[in-house]
């Protein structure tokens, strides 16, 4: 029995056979090739040869259209590079003739290549020597990830083990067969991190390396809720795993009702709670949970996945989708959140390497620096409002002149649609995400130029606490309990009483049922939870009244360490709503 | 036997820093236009002209003899061209 700790990126325990995918870096997995297959492996080659082409051509379009010209021509020497007729030649003789699998023949030219300029005694061309490794890694990624596809036509339930899933891998796995899944790599903001909580399948991630532990078969335990991957557990272990996992399921089952009866407190005070979804196939989740409504809704898988840029049709019609399930309840439209690194139009590779991505150039202020890209979304938005009862929401706002920016451009693409004749509703709610603590301190100046704020502390703890909670070294200072974070919560809904101005939680804070008497006792009246979440969440609400919540909270403000927090929290949760504590 | 029909011309590199990726690209792509094999000289080393790879590995500097070689029909026209792009340092890309 072997125990390896990771980062808990999506709850729940499940039990099953390995799978072990290669890793990311691109192991190859055979040197040769069967003879009767030189035919069909030469095709392959060619066919993800093509594929690398393509990508090339899209980023060179881009290049030239948002960088200029002299961008473009980058990408059109890594496009010579790839349709090198010499190259082809090379590594298609290397198959017939030594028999060598497409994989090992690429690299073995590619960085033969490489070898020849980092020896010319020319430091320029000896760094060029980065294309080909990039060219390498490019051409066998799509070599291999035609392998990794069998990870898409599975046959029986498999747990599956990675080096690193990539967001398209995990966004395409089949529930019914992959039962949860572990990676060395990944932080829990990353976003296969968060896809894993999407598809509802116990998920952990940063375990560091294990892969060589594991041959594939073994039974593996992954504990979501813990972080715990358990590798050839033993019968003590398996037993008391089988038992937890049939007790969580029945509690789930016994709240599931909960989910389609009001969210309202003791003492009539309605607190609705709302769904975070990002794809479309968890508005059936959220139905299925009794959701009041989308609280959050990520756009950010229209943005990956696919060297393609999204066009403004694209976008609206994945929010038409969302608005027409849930036709009259809210739903608010989060804009672009991640980083440039992540965004094909961005070029990876004049952004890749920000030495500190969380503080860089990601969210609205990537939409703000490309304001091609953000009005097409902003489009889209305008256009679905017409439809339901739709909100917009500016992520990481930091300063009023940034959502001053953001409110403009939004102003403008209103006034080009009204030209343009375009159905489109410009009256919307707009709302910001509070998530650095400067708009916090400022909460009382952006309450009176915003019709809604919805806090996510997930990012609030980590600038707050400057801990990065995807980095398993300083996960212990990152803690929702802390002090600081309650006071900053307070000061939010505080300000926005003054103004009117509705305040909703949507981190993962408000999916534990612990925090919810505290943040109801705060005076926040809407929450916003992973779907699974939403029944408990229900169920606590249900069993609360105000004054109550509102001592409660007093009393956890007077506590000055996290830890006690915590331990005062889970106590006060027991009392007052014992069904929903395992 | 068709005649042969080489045409050969030899030139300086003037580009202040050689021949670097971007103008090893502009020559790939043209040679790849012309119907008939390329070659460009050094010393003994011989460089496919549709090949950014090997264009690259000739190392060429500024103050670089190098011969161009073309065999084909249109050789001569086609070198005249080439050797424009050169002296025109490549600033053009299409």
């Amino acid at each position: 029995m072997l125990v390896k700790r990771g980062i808990p990126a999506s709850p729940g325990v499940a039990i099953g056979p390995a799978l072990v995918l290669g890793s990311e870096d691109f192991r190859i997995p055979n040197q040769f090739t069967k003879v009767d297959a030189v035919e069909s492996e030469i095709l392959r080659l060619r066919y993800a040869l093509e594929k690398v082409c393509r990508e090339l051509e899209e980023q060179q379009r881009l290049a030239n259209e948002r960088l200029g010209q002299q961008y473009g021509a980058i990408f059109e020497a890594h496009l010579l590079m790839a349709r090198d007729p010499k190259l082809l030649a090379d590594i298609e003789s290397k198959i017939r003739k030594r028999r060598y699998s497409p994989e090992f023949a690429a690299s073995l030219v590619l960085r033969r290549h490489a070898r020849k300029l980092k020896e010319l005694s020319n430091s320029y061309l000896a760094e060029r020597a980065t294309d080909i490794f990039d060219l390498e890694k490019n051409l066998l990624r799509h070599l291999l990830g035609e392998q990794r596809e069998e990870l898409s036509q599975l046959t029986a339930p498999v747990v599956v083990l990675a080096h690193d899933l990539t967001p398209s891998e995990t966004a395409g796995l089949n529930k019914q067969f992959v039962l949860a899944f572990a990676t060395e790599g990944g932080g829990r903001t990353s976003h296969t991190a968060i896809l894993a909580g999407a598809l509802e399948i116990p998920a952990i991630v940063g375990v560091g390396s294990f892969l060589t532990d594991v041959s594939g078969g073994e039974t593996v335990i992954i504990d979501g809720d813990h972080g715990e991957v358990i590798i050839d557990p033993d019968e003590e272990c398996l037993a008391r795993y089988r038992e937890n996992a049939a007790r969580s399921k029945s509690v789930t089952e016994r709240l599931q009702p909960i989910g389609h009866q009001q969210s309202v407190t003791q003492d009539g005070v309605p607190i609705p709670v709302y769904g975070n979804i990002e794809f479309p196939e968890e508005l059936e989740h959220c139905r299925l949970r009794g959701a009041d409504g989308i609280g959050l809704y990520r756009t950010e898988f229209l943005y990956l996945g696919s060297a393609r840029e999204r066009t403004e049709e694209d976008h609206l019609e994945a929010y038409r989708q969302v608005v027409q399930a849930f036709p009259d309840k809210p739903v608010v439209i989060r804009t672009l959140d991640l980083g440039a690194d992540k965004v094909p139009s961005q070029q990876k590779l004049f952004f890749n390497g920000q030495p500190n991505p969380e503080l860089g150039l990601r969210s609205i202020r990537l939409s703000l620096s490309d304001k091609a890209l953000f009005k097409t979304q902003l489009r889209a938005i305008l256009r679905v409002a017409a439809l339901g009862d739709v909100r917009v929401m500016f992520p990481l706002i930091s300063s009023l002149a940034e959502l001053r920016q953001a409110k403009m451009l939004l102003h403008d693409v209103s006034e080009d649609l009204a030209e343009e004749g375009v159905s489109f509703r410009g009256d919307l709610p707009i709302g910001m995400m509070v998530e650095v603590p400067s708009a916090a301190l400022m909460a009382d100046q952006f309450a009176r130029e915003v019709d809604f704020f919805s806090i996510g502390t997930n990012d609030l703890i980590q600038y707050t606490l400057a801990a990065d909670r995807g980095n398993p070294a300083v996960s212990q200072y990152y803690n929702a309990s802390d002090p600081a974070i309650l006071r900053l919560i307070q000061m939010v809904v505080t300000a926005a009483e003054r103004h009117q101005v509705p305040v909703t939680v949507c981190g993962q804070m408000s999916s534990d049922p612990k925090f919810v008497p505290l943040l109801v006792g705060l005076g926040v009246r809407e929450l916003s939870v992973t779907p699974q979440s939403i029944p408990q969440v229900k169920a606590v609400v249900r069993s609360l009244a105000i004054p109550q919540a509102r001592e409660l909270a007093e009393r956890a403000l007077e506590l000055d360490v996290a830890s006690h927090v915590e331990t005062f929290l889970r106590g006060e949760l027991l009392k007052i709503c014992p069904e929903v504590v395992l | 036997m068709a005649p042969s029909n080489v045409a050969r011309r030899e030139l300086t590199v003037a580009l202040e820093q050689g021949l670097h990726v971007v103008p090893c690209s502009v020559i790939a792509k043209t040679a790849r236009e012309f119907n008939g094999s390329v070659r460009i000289l050094r010393g003994g080393m011989v460089a496919d002209a549709t090949s950014i790879f090997d264009l690259l590995g000739l190392n060429a500097q500024r103050g670089t003899v190098l011969t161009l070689e073309a065999d084909g029909e249109g050789a001569a026209e086609f070198l005249d061209r080439l050797v424009s792009l050169f002296e025109s340092g490549f600033d053009t890309p299409r």
